[in-house]
């Protein structure tokens, strides 16, 4: 790999031992990639800084490069974390303690502590063929598809690393040939929700793991439906980018999504989506005791939508429930009376956090109901849930009653 | 007698100990006890051996991210291996090598499982890029 004067000097330790580091992981990286060089990058999104991610070992990692001078040269905002600053949900103190010190490491190097898994909903928007240093495999996956822009899935520690330094290796998807699809999927079958979005998107992930699939017929899709799609590609398997015909910048046909590569077809039909729904579903009792929304975190519209389905009722006794965003939806759906009625009706309107990287367990909750896929595909493991996936009338329907109904 | 192979770079320093070989991938993340350095991963090839002050030599890493500050976690405690081989260094045990000072090499010459058995003393000089086995019938 080639560096610059300056970069050399970087990697000396010239400008300190954090960039020192920072330096050390990108050429190691670049290194493992084949990289020929170093690129600048106008945006980094860190991710991995929930304390189930960091551990206590990387919190004192963080705080150890914040004490040494580490800072961010360029915008820089921060993935989901285990708590909800603005409130005390009764998670365990130490973990609250220690979450909120990881927080303050890197709040103190620069980075935006806006805590959550969609900057592009709040004011962090990359333009086609930008390049950017995003971590969280649902953001990659979105700015990638979506937005055209040029990242890779990148790690925490490698997210960091650009944020300190500005620069990542050029490897990947910031390269053209390496950004053309593998695999056509079109879809046959009739789409109609979010729901639907996210059993497809888990179907085909997990079918394609890390290549770059491509579809054709995906229906008219909203933003929030593109954000569930991707994040359900990106979990079920590796997905970092796709292409949709018609609909996503890089392939406006199917000439431009191939680009002359020879490619199979798989058909998508009914089986196929059914098979989705039947991957995110893993609960047997039908009794609930814990219905979480939002992952990734709800737009303003999503929240309306909920708080639609509990005006002047009540989530019933034993049950909690828990919507996800961030501190900037949060903001509007507060001053829209949303928040009001989903607390009124004995919700929580949460920010900052998320049921996989958070602790809700520690609540003593055992049966999921969610519309998210993701934290359906997540859940077992990352929480010891079992899981009912399904639409927002049947989550809600499953908060005020208690009862998972089909 | 020593056999000395040329290899690839992934994290400078110099190390030396005795090898402990594995022919499977190892995922740090909740698959390795930070405290004593001990293998906790359920039916793994090391489940239960201790992994502390060893020179590892395994094909690659697996699992998810926070396995880096874990590789990091046991060299500031002092409960890890004290240098690693691999067939492919992927990113997670690059990152928490780097962020930890662990000298790693990968890409050897000759295959690390045809050379180096359990038992050996084996020397990583992960800044001018080679190893060197001792056999441990010679020692």
């Amino acid at each position: 790999m080639l560096l610059t004067d300056i970069e050399k000097g970087m990697l000396r330790g010239e400008q300190g031992e954090p960039v020192k580091v920072a330096m050390e992981i990108l050429v190691a990286l670049g290194e493992i990639y084949g990289a020929d060089k170093l690129i600048p990058v106008k945006s980094a999104h860190c991710a991995g800084l929930s304390l189930k991610s960091h551990g206590t070992a990387g919190m004192e990692w963080a705080e150890d490069m914040a004490k040494k001078g580490g800072k961010v040269r360029i915008p820089t905002t921060m993935n989901v974390v285990g708590i909800d600053r603005s409130r005390d949900l009764k998670l365990p103190k130490e973990w609250v303690s220690h979450q909120q010190r990881i927080e303050d490491a890197y709040e103190a190097m620069g980075c935006y502590g806006t805590s959550s898994c969609v900057p592009y909903y709040y004011g962090f928007l990359p333009q086609k063929g930008e390049h950017v240093a995003w971590a969280e495999s649902s953001a990659v996956v979105f700015v990638n598809s979506v937005l055209g822009a040029r990242d890779n899935r990148e790690g925490g520690p490698s997210a960091w690393a650009a944020g300190i330094t500005g620069l990542t290796p050029n490897y990947g998807l910031h390269l053209d040939e390496n950004r053309i699809g593998d695999t056509l999927f079109d879809v046959q079958v009739n789409i109609k929700s979010i729901t639907d979005y996210g059993a497809l998107g888990n179907y085909v992930g997990k079918l394609t793991g890390e290549k770059i699939p491509v579809f054709a017929n995906l229906g008219h899709p909203t933003t929030d439906e593109l954000v569930y799609f991707g994040s359900a590609l990106a979990s079920a398997g590796g997905v970092a980018l796709f292409h949709a015909i018609g609909i996503t910048p890089e392939a406006p046909t199917l000439e431009d999504a191939f680009k002359g590569r020879k490619y199979e077809t798989v058909v998508i039909t009914e089986k196929e989506l059914a098979q989705g729904y039947k991957n995110l579903n893993s609960a047997k009792s039908r009794d609930v005791d814990y219905v979480a929304l939002g992952c990734p975190h709800f737009s303003l519209n999503q929240i309306k939508e909920v708080s639609d389905l509990l005006m002047g009722k009540h989530v019933k006794d034993g049950v909690t429930l828990w919507i996800h965003t961030n501190m900037a939806i949060k903001a509007m759906a507060k001053q829209f009376g949303y928040m009001d009625i989903i607390e009124e009706a004995g919700g929580i309107l949460t920010q900052d956090l998320c049921t996989i990287l958070g602790t809700p367990e520690s609540l003593g909750v055992h049966t999921l109901a969610t519309n998210s896929p993701k934290m359906a595909f997540y859940a077992p493991g990352s929480n010891g849930f079992d899981v009912w996936y399904g639409d927002e009338y049947k989550c809600i329907q499953a908060a005020l009653t208690g009862k998972w109904k089909d | 007698m020593s056999i000395r192979v040329k290899g690839r770079i992934i994290s400078k320093g110099t190390a030396e100990g005795e090898a402990l070989v594995c022919t499977q991938p190892i995922g740090f993340n909740f698959g390795v006890n930070l405290k004593t350095g001990v293998v906790t991963e359920h039916n793994h090839q090391l489940e239960g051996v201790s992994i502390k002050d060893k020179i590892l030599i395994f094909p690659y890493g697996k699992g998810s991210t926070g396995g880096s500050y874990v590789v990091y976690a046991l060299a500031k405690y002092n409960t890890g291996p004290k240098a690693m081989i691999n067939l492919n260094t992927e990113t997670i045990i690059a990152v928490g090598a780097i962020m930890g000072k662990v000298p790693v090499m990968d890409h050897l010459e000759k295959d690390p499982f045809d050379i180096i058995e359990n038992g050996d003393y084996v020397k990583v000089n992960a800044v001018d890029g080679y190893i060197e086995i001792i056999k441990k019938g010679d020692n």
